[in-house]
């Protein structure tokens, strides 16, 4: 699946998204608040699924290879949030799913493809 | 008043370095003078005038016991004490460094006790030596002298391939920086990507350092950061400025954490960042001294395990 895909079945909004971003290709999907977990997780052109809006977030993501961060649970992106995710040319979405409910509609999504 | 450098300054960073790479025993002067419960002040004052000294530790068996300066010598003549056994006039509960720690431990105890010097004890807590600022200065400049001499024999046979260049980074971190912590993994994730090596190895290298740089800042009074990538291997220290880990295998232990609620809010404070640094190492190395600081060094073989 892609990441337009997945943007559209969370229906988030954009934050901040280099060009071209629909067609990044995401393989797997992690959901963590904690930075420990975001770092040790394997996945490979993975997806990050946070409540966590610390402008770190971005600098792990990165660490751990993640093509991009979407924020769950209606979390607002304070600014300095955005001005990592462009600096480090992160794409950042939002989306007022809970973590769970994005989990399972995203595992819906997989199964129809 | 003191002559050590201090800590946070940009300048110093590379003693700092130099200071983890120094430990206490490369340092102290080793032949040191002692006296025992049963001498006077004025037999102190004999041997302080006669070899040049203005502290002497007071020994029991090997074991300080109590330390005498040449202010408790001063303060013995004007009141006429001179002549009372030194157990009457000494500082019990001596503040003693381990020869096993780094100078950066010796470093930090001077900024943070007014003492003007410290008894060095083994691990079987006996004397072996004495260490004050002057030891200090004298072993920095020598090193200092020394990597000068090697940086101008180096430029002297430069034009050597660059493709194994020495990736050497010092950052400076200071409590509660979030702003700046991961910006060294960050370069040294480039730097390991440049060079070709696998992204696993990459991995590991870099949660050993994030991890490390979050904990000086989320943990520590400040401190520096160290990187070093050669052909072989990455090689990361930690060390910061106190307040030192109380119970170091505590701390090792998954899911043990002291992080306030801001820094849990912030997604850190699972008590795994050290066990995950230790598990992702290839050498882990960890040294704590409450009040002197703490100094982490992880090694990380470029080689794929494979």
């Amino acid at each position: 699946m892609n990441l337009k895909q997945i943007v559209e079945t969370l229906d988030a909004t954009l934050l901040y998204a280099p060009e071209e971003w629909e067609k990044l290709e995401i393989k797997e999907v992690f959901a963590s608040d904690l930075i420990s977990d975001i770092l040790v997780s394997e996945g490979h052109e993975q997806v990050l699924l946070t409540s966590l809006t610390s402008p770190q977030v971005v600098r792990t993501a990165e660490l751990v290879g993640a093509v991009a961060i979407v924020l769950v649970h209606r979390r607002q992106a304070p600014p300095g949030l955005e001005a990592a995710a462009r600096q480090h040319d992160m794409p950042l979405f939002r989306s007022t799913a809970s973590k769970f409910d994005s989990c399972v509609w995203i595992g819906q999504l997989k199964k129809a493809l | 008043m003191n002559d050590v450098p201090q800590p946070l300054d940009d300048f110093s960073l590379r003693i700092r370095e130099l200071a983890c790479g120094l430990k206490v025993r490369d340092v102290m002067t080793s032949k040191v003078f002692a006296i025992t419960r049963n001498c006077t002040m004025h037999e102190v004052q004999q041997i302080m005038k006669k070899n040049g000294i203005s502290g002497v530790p007071v020994v029991d068996d090997r074991h300080v016991v109590g330390i005498i300066s040449m202010h408790d010598i001063m303060n013995a003549f004007i009141d006429g004490h001179i002549d009372d056994p030194v157990t009457q006039h000494m500082i019990p509960d001596v503040q003693t460094l381990s020869d096993d720690v780094p100078l950066s431990f010796a470093m930090s105890a001077f900024s943070n006790y007014s003492f003007r010097r410290f008894p060095v004890v083994d691990q079987k807590n006996e004397l072996v030596g004495i260490i004050t600022p002057r030891n200090i200065n004298l072993a920095l400049i020598r090193e200092l002298s020394r990597q000068l001499n090697e940086i101008e024999e180096g430029e002297s046979t430069s034009g050597r391939a660059e493709e194994m260049a020495t990736f050497h980074r010092i950052y400076p971190l200071s409590r509660y920086d979030f702003d700046h912590a991961g910006r060294a993994s960050a370069e040294l994730k480039k730097n390991l990507k440049a060079r070709g090596i696998p992204a696993k190895v990459i991995r590991r290298a870099a949660i050993a350092s994030y991890e490390l740089e979050i904990n000086i800042v989320a943990h520590s009074h400040g401190g520096t950061f160290t990187v070093l990538v050669d052909d072989r291997r990455v090689r990361i220290t930690a060390n910061d400025f106190g307040p030192g880990i109380p119970d170091v295998d505590a701390a090792m232990s998954e899911g043990f954490s002291t992080a306030n609620d801001w820094i849990r809010s912030q997604g850190f404070g699972a008590g795994m960042g050290l066990p995950n640094v230790k598990r992702v190492s290839d050498q882990f190395d960890i040294q704590s001294g409450l009040e002197m600081g703490t100094m982490v060094k992880a090694i990380v073989y470029l080689e794929n395990e494979e």
